[in-house]
């Protein structure tokens, strides 16, 4: 039993309040991803929750207990850092067993505890080594393995992966949400990368300026942004929006582009009204003339992705792009036309930044 | 144990003790000051102001700021301008790593003598009759030269002792925080076709400007200790033509007669102009090379 | 053609400022084994017989054994008491005093601006009322303000590069602020602790004017090596070799701990 309750959680530095009323439920089991910006508060959170930063309100509970005021060794949590913050001048077996040796368990507990974690991420031929010999990955790796071995209630990652390559950064995360599924530990995991927390998370807490700008699964972030800037941040290529005014029959007009959106989603809708539109480049596609719901642009550039292309359009003045697996077919200088359904179509208010679902 | 209890534990004692030492010294030095104590006669009286109204007529002390005032420029410049040319001539061109070590390692070795033991090696150096410079000298058909004797060229002898210590070191470190320096800059400037003198003149110096200024702090700093070279190799000689402050307070407060008063507020004087001035150089360099 | 010459001009140039750098001191450990009577001619001499006899004065003078001695307790218990005082002192300032630590570093610093004969002057009354003049105690004692200040100064520094996620990875285990600072931050800044260590060491090794100041008969091997050119009415110009080889022989050890303090923190200062 771990879950984790954030309640009217402030922290100001100095004066200046950083994170102001924030409130957060995490279930037990759950893989919880903070994404956002730098400087969107989601480490001051998690250092919070780790105890390595002073709350300035409320309270934080981990498994029904209060910890806010607890030093870190005691909320029974465990933490992977960005920099893997090893022990220089321990070994790597050392390394990971320090926790436990600290708290006086006997050699014999140990040892077998050590194979157990050395062997699950592929340490064992290196136990004896010092951190500095090894490679980046290897580092994170024991890393992971001094968290696991306490067999801790929560695990907390700090951006663990940003300072890897590409490839093994695609390894490991793929070795970390497998390590969930068998052990099933309420874990947080904070990142700026949004692709990746698509990828690895359960919920995905997305953070803006200290607040909590939207929660869900990753399906419910990706396809219903909660506002302006959840949909901005989500998804590559970056979506497109358009401001535009609502005309009798449900359109949406701006410029030449006419776009009929769907009642159910945007029943509220009234004729005159202003609204920003969302439209994600992956959702659209090249169309025959006379389609529905079609776009005219003329095609500025090309680019090739591998399987898909992202086509560049100039529609009005404005750019506007999609995402094509025929993009072999037009070249700069093309008159194109693309298409979306309606209900693919995404609508914000222009001043508040807030979607209109449902409004 | 609390984070609070650590803190106070670690950090009262040292700093309790720096404290007490330098009021100590500060309170006693003002307390001296405003009396006419000597060494030889327990027995004093309060004098209020006259020590310092005295040091206002006293020539000899107006001397000795003036040296002392040479002495900072002459060895701080020096030392800078030394350290400056030769790590540029070593990095452009010294390119093995082993060479330039072996060079460094021989560059530091005399910042680790002693004042004293610097002084003494020169002293015997300039010697007029059996040193080795007057010996290369005399082959140059010049001299014998005494370097040490004669009031115009004493003080510069002397600085040449502090330039030879501290210039080689500083030359080690200018050339340490040059290898630190990122090469694209180095690089960009290269492709626009600038001479080597250029571009250690428009990049990479004005890149080092922060450390550069920090260097000139210590060393101004360091200067003010110098009291052990002046002391061993003239002794303030010939005549007042390398008595700096500190060799002058340390003749009336100790050696003529233990005026310790005098040589207090004389003291109190220097304490106050240093920490003004560095306080001020402090801050305007941090705020300078930020 | 051009090219070969400057390259030789270089290399000549190079070779005298090494000569430059080393040759007043390679001369003066050559003096030292000199008899006077081959040290006042009038061409210096290179080939000579060799004679160990300024050192066995040396090591026969009681004043100057002595002055060994004391150098070595006032200089070995002062530093000792400023790195115990001063490294708990400056981890604390780096890692921990947020608010003030900015203030008591000024402070720290100030120290050092202060010019010696400000300590001095006052402290050979205050001594004397004490009755501390011209004792060991007395003189460690305001030496200490010199390896305080300078361990606080240089080891500073050496803790802001220990990574502060090492600290607080051990704090997640459960290890107390003197915990942390004992069994992670101490072994990790270690080396460059010892290089401040040394580097305080050659301070106060080489430090004249308080204990000239402070002392007379427990004077220190500076004062005494600078009272040697009153011993007679010649100029003992060998024992002054000799005595200088044996003042600059202890920091001289130390040069490459010096080198490697530099490295690290000219590279730690420029991240």
């Amino acid at each position: 039993m771990a879950n984790i309750t954030c309640s009217s959680i402030v922290k100001s530095y100095g004066d200046y309040p950083v994170i102001d009323g924030l409130n957060l439920d995490i279930p037990d089991h759950e893989f919880v991803v903070f994404l956002g910006p730098s400087g969107c508060g989601k480490s001051t959170m998690l250092r919070m929750i780790a105890g390595l930063e002073t709350v300035t309100g409320g309270r934080i509970e981990i498994g029904g207990t209060d910890v806010t005021d607890l030093p870190p060794g005691d909320r029974g949590v465990a933490m992977v850092f960005q920099s893997y913050a090893l022990y220089p001048h321990m070994s790597v077996a050392d390394n990971i067993t320090f926790g436990l040796r600290r708290q006086g368990l006997p050699k014999a507990e140990i040892a077998p505890r050590l194979t157990q974690v050395a062997d699950m991420l592929g340490l064992a031929p290196f136990l004896d080594r010092r951190p500095k010999n090894l490679s980046g990955g290897q580092q994170q790796r024991v890393a992971m393995a001094r968290a696991m071995i306490k067999t801790p209630k929560v695990f907390l990652f700090d951006e663990p992966l940003s300072n890897l390559d590409a490839k093994l950064r695609e390894k490991l995360r793929t070795e970390i949400r497998k390590m969930h599924l068998q052990l099933k530990t309420t874990t947080i995991f904070v990142t700026h990368d949004q692709l990746e927390a698509m990828t690895i998370a359960d919920r995905i807490v997305l953070m803006r300026d200290g607040a909590i700008e939207q929660m869900g699964t990753p399906d419910e972030i990706f396809e219903r942004p909660a506002s302006h800037f959840v949909a901005d941040f989500i998804g590559t290529p970056a979506m497109n929006f358009i401001d535009a005014t609502i005309e009798p029959g449900h359109v949406a007009r701006s410029g030449s582009i006419a776009l009929s959106l769907s009642r159910d989603l945007f029943p509220g809708l009234r004729p005159g009204q202003k609204v920003e539109l969302g439209l994600r480049p992956a959702s659209m596609d090249l169309v025959e003339p006379g389609a529905p719901n079609a776009i005219a642009g003329r095609v500025v550039l090309v680019e090739n992705m591998g399987a898909e292309g992202q086509v560049i359009t100039e529609v009005d003045g404005r750019e506007i792009s999609f995402v094509t697996a025929q993009f072999r077919r037009v070249k700069p200088g093309d008159a194109v036309r693309f298409a979306l359904r309606p209900d693919q179509i995404h609508a914000f208010d222009p001043v508040s930044g807030r979607s209109l679902l449902g409004a | 144990m609390t984070r609070n209890t650590f803190v106070r534990l670690t950090l009262v004692p040292a700093i309790a003790l720096l404290a007490t030492l330098a009021l100590v010294s500060i309170g006693g030095a003002i307390w001296f000051a405003l009396s006419n104590r000597t060494l030889r006669s327990p027995d004093y009286d309060f004098v209020g102001a006259y020590n310092f109204l005295r040091l206002l007529r006293d020539s000899r002390f107006f001397n000795a700021l003036e040296i002392s005032a040479l002495w900072e420029v002459i060895t701080v410049s020096g030392t800078l301008g030394l350290a400056v040319l030769l790590s540029v001539l070593i990095y452009e061109t010294v390119q093995k790593p082993l060479w330039r070590n072996l060079i460094c390692f021989a560059f530091l070795v005399p910042v680790l003598l002693p004042r004293v033991a610097a002084a003494f090696i020169w002293r015997f150096m300039y010697s007029p009759s059996l040193g080795v410079i007057n010996y290369l000298c005399g082959l140059l058909g010049i001299g014998p030269v005494e370097f040490l004797a004669d009031p115009s060229l004493a003080l510069m002898s002397v600085a040449v002792v502090d330039i030879w210590q501290w210039g080689l070191f500083f030359t080690v470190i200018v050339l340490k925080l040059m290898e630190t320096l990122p090469r694209d800059p180095i690089e960009a400037a290269m492709l626009d076709n600038a001479r080597r003198w250029e571009i250690h003149a428009y990049v990479t110096l004005p890149m080092l400007k922060g450390p550069l200024i920090s260097l000139a702090l210590v060393k101004a700093v360091e200067s003010l200790r110098s009291f052990d070279l002046i002391f061993v190799m003239t002794g303030g000689g010939p005549g007042k033509a390398t008595e700096t402050l500190d060799l002058y307070a340390y003749q009336m407060g100790i050696n003529m007669g233990g005026r310790i008063s005098y040589a207090s507020a004389m003291s109190l004087l220097l304490l106050l102009v240093t920490t003004i001035a560095f306080t001020i150089i402090w801050k305007a360099g941090k705020k300078w090379a930020a | 053609m051009g090219r070969i010459i400057s390259a030789t001009l270089t290399r000549a140039l190079l070779a005298l400022l090494i000569v430059v750098a080393l040759g007043p001191i390679l001369w003066t450990v050559l003096g030292a084994f000199k008899e006077l009577r081959d040290i006042v001619t009038p061409v210096p001499k290179l080939i000579f017989d060799p004679t160990l006899d300024n050192f066995a004065t040396i090591l026969r003078n009681p004043t100057i054994r002595d002055g060994l001695l004391h150098s070595a307790v006032v200089v070995s218990v002062s530093v000792l008491i400023g790195a115990v005082l001063g490294i708990p002192a400056a981890h604390t300032l780096a890692r921990h005093a947020r608010r003030y630590g900015d203030d008591v570093q000024f402070f720290v610093l100030s120290l050092r601006f202060m010019p010696p004969v400000a300590i001095a002057i006052p402290f050979i009354v205050i001594y004397l009322d004490l009755g501390i003049y011209d004792t060991l105690f007395g003189l460690i004692l305001v030496y200490l303000v010199t390896t305080i200040s300078t361990v606080i100064w240089l080891a500073v520094p050496a803790f802001d590069r220990v990574p502060r996620d090492i600290e607080e990875a051990a704090a997640m285990e459960g290890c107390s602020p003197l915990e942390v600072f004992w069994r992670f931050s101490l072994p990790v800044a270690a080396p460059s602790l010892f290089g401040a260590i040394v580097f305080t060491f050659v301070l106060v090794w080489n430090e004249l004017l308080l204990a000239l100041t402070l002392a007379a008969q427990n004077a220190t091997l500076p004062v005494v090596a600078a009272s040697i050119t009153s011993l007679g009415k010649e100029v003992p110009w060998g024992v002054i070799n000799a005595a200088t080889v044996v003042l600059v022989v202890p920091p001289l050890v130390f040069i490459g701990l010096l080198m490697g303090l530099l490295n690290t923190s000219v590279q730690g200062g420029r991240k």
